[in-house]
């Protein structure tokens, strides 16, 4: 079981903040916050309490790729693990986002199975959550 | 981004040259067969397949956020059912002898649990099944945007004003490309996330 820590899913449609923040809780991580899009989401960041970003890539006002860029080159949320999860599944975009700090990345549609298991991974890597 | 015309020869001026020439052409052939108006009509109707297609948006959105809605009151009392169940079982057990003498009903109460637990794993499907909307509104949201461009541009057309120079089969460069509709024969796209994976772990990510 993971240790608590409090999830930001960023995604402009709710029903996929839905469905992610439920999966995550079916996970063990019934801690989290949503944002619409990259802007409202860096706000809520610098607001401080989150050890996670789940975000998409295609927003408006901020996408996920600038979301991503901010939040690693701040000082005090670079060291947050930002795993994105997404539509834009062109191979540019999916090393531009590993080049970018992404700590993974899911293309939609996934399955619960791909949420826990990158999750997983990220943890291991990262030596975080157990 | 590259300014090189696609045969690679002819110049930028050349090429408005041109366009501008096939235009008036086809402004003239439109004209003399008598087009225009059913072109006016064909721009006309765009606004009104547009808004048809942000409706579309709306109403499947709204139906995936009403089966959400069921899916989390059906997955809280599935939890409900389940644990009940669990009491159930331990209760059974806890009683001396009735174990024993009925084992029948320790065998139900384990097979509410899982039953329960099942139902449950079918909501999650359910609820992951709605991911449609995400995708599905993703392409709407482009091909109204697109709509909108090719009416600007028929516009344009009709008012016979500049040629057409901007293309719409391709977004801008920086822009992204949204769902894919269709990955077969494409090499510059994952189709699943096994792609995904394999190329991070081939860049060493």
């Amino acid at each position: 079981m993971a240790t608590p820590m409090k999830f930001l899913i960023v995604d402009d449609f709710s029903t996929m903040r839905r469905i992610v923040r439920n999966l995550l809780k079916e996970i063990g991580h019934a801690d989290a916050d949503e944002a619409e899009d990259g802007a409202i989401a860096l706000n809520k960041l610098k607001n401080g309490g989150f050890q996670f970003v789940v975000t998409d890539i295609n927003m408006p006002n901020m996408n996920g790729f600038e979301l991503l860029e901010a939040i690693k080159s701040d000082d005090k949320l670079k060291s947050l693990p930002v795993l994105m999860v997404t539509a834009e599944a062109r191979k540019e975009d999916i090393i531009r986002a590993a080049q970018g700090g992404a700590a993974g990345y899911i293309v939609k549609p996934f399955t619960k199975a791909t949420l826990e298991e990158k999750l997983a991974n990220i943890f291991q890597k990262l030596g975080i959550g157990g | 981004m590259s300014d090189q015309h696609p045969n690679g020869n002819a110049s930028a001026p050349d090429m408005y040259q041109q366009l501008g020439a096939i235009t008036r052409q086809l402004h003239d052939a439109l004209k003399e067969l008598g087009y225009t108006d059913k072109l006016k009509g064909t721009v006309d109707q765009l606004p009104d397949a547009q808004s048809r297609l942000s409706y579309i948006a709306r109403l499947t959105g709204e139906a995936a956020e009403k089966v959400l809605n069921h899916v989390e009151l059906g997955k809280s009392e599935q939890e409900h059912v389940a644990q009940r169940g669990r009491q159930l079982h331990d209760t059974i057990a806890a009683v001396p002898g009735l174990g024993k003498a009925m084992p029948e009903l320790l065998a139900w109460s384990k097979d509410v649990v899982e039953t329960a637990e099942k139902t449950d794993a079918r909501l999650t499907d359910i609820m992951m099944a709605q991911d449609f909307h995400d995708l599905t509104g993703q392409v709407i949201a482009r091909v109204v945007q697109l709509a909108g461009q090719i009416e600007e541009q028929l516009l344009a057309l009709l008012l016979q004003s500049a040629p057409a120079s901007q293309a719409v089969a391709e977004p801008p460069p920086g822009e992204l490309a949204g769902p894919v509709v269709n990955a077969e024969g494409r090499t510059d796209v994952v189709s699943d996330q096994a792609g995904v994976d394999d190329l991070l772990a081939s860049l060493g990510f």
